[in-house]
């Protein structure tokens, strides 16, 4: 017994799940159908762990864009400044200092994996819009992904639903 | 009564609109709030005095500005909730048409009985 998948997938390759019209038509050559049962259950599954997987990315990315955006502005903030200024900066958690800044050209970068880097000011910008722009385009891709495999999800759970019905219909009749 | 395939398609793109307008109503009210928040910062601005330093978080650390360069921070802050908050709501309304339609549509064939699309 093989289910038959319909060619469409996503833009992230997220194959379609296969929908069952009539459990009748699909199983009249079976006299079991446990086998497609447990092909159904599988397929599930595997939705499920894709779902967990993009929940945690997307969850990822949510957690990354204010960080993003708090440097973009911050940057933004200094490419504006022309003249000295006074700030009331965060020497380590909850301990504030105050710091007079002159106005800079170049601001150093963390870029994560213990490397940080200086670029000039407008370079800084763009990178950071950049990054921004992917995290926030991963998210809405990372959004509509769930939104695929939840559908998928459902069609896959109607389908089990309909042969579980249609295999006890079927063993009421067999008694008779 | 089986439920066909283009029908099952049209109580999933139902289901997940409503998910989307639910995330979307909880996205506009904190922008909405934000806004507000905004708003009486704005007030409380045009009572301090001009000369007074006042201190602006920008990022993670604040800066120490006067009355006359904060403002204008603040209006462009506010005119992109604004914006934001108005291209969402396009959005929801485009929404919820689409939303009637499968409803009309769904309630038409499987009956008020059969299948049930209000929200909660």
């Amino acid at each position: 017994m093989k289910l038959e998948f319909p060619d469409y997938r996503n833009p992230r390759g997220i194959p379609q799940a296969p929908f069952i019209d009539s459990v009748d038509d699909l199983c009249k050559d079976i006299e079991d159908a446990s086998e497609l049962v447990s092909e159904l259950q599988q397929l599930f599954q595997k939705y499920q762990l894709m779902q967990a997987a993009t929940t945690q990315r997307s969850r990822g990315l949510e957690s990354k864009i204010p960080d993003l955006r708090k440097s973009l502005e911050s940057v933004e903030f200094l490419m504006q400044q022309k003249s000295q200024f006074k700030t009331r900066y965060e020497l380590n958690d909850t301990v504030y200092a105050t710091a007079v800044v002159d106005p800079v050209d170049t601001v150093w970068l963390w870029l994560g994996a213990n490397v940080m880097l200086e670029y000039p000011i407008s370079e800084a910008e763009t990178l950071l819009k950049t990054k921004l722009e992917d995290a926030t385009s991963g998210l809405e891709k990372c959004t509509e992904d769930l939104e695929f495999l939840r559908e998928n999800i459902t069609t896959v759970e109607v389908n089990t639903a309909r042969v579980i019905n249609w295999r006890v219909t079927k063993s009421k009749h067999g008694i008779k | 009564m089986d439920v066909q395939w283009e029908d099952q398609q049209k109580i999933n793109e139902y289901s997940k609109l409503d998910n989307r307008l639910t995330d979307y109503e909880l996205e506009i009210k904190s922008l909405n709030e934000r806004k507000e928040d905004l708003d009486d910062l704005e007030m409380e601005l045009e009572l301090a005095d001009e000369d007074d330093e006042l201190m602006y978080k920008v990022g993670d650390c604040f800066v120490l500005l006067k009355q006359e360069e904060i403002m204008p921070r603040l209006e462009s802050d506010k005119d992109k909730l604004s914006d934001q908050i108005a291209s969402l709501e396009t959005k929801q309304s485009d929404m919820s048409k689409r939303m009637e339609e499968l409803k009309a549509y769904l309630y038409g064939k499987f009956g008020r009985d059969s299948i049930n699309l209000e929200r909660k």
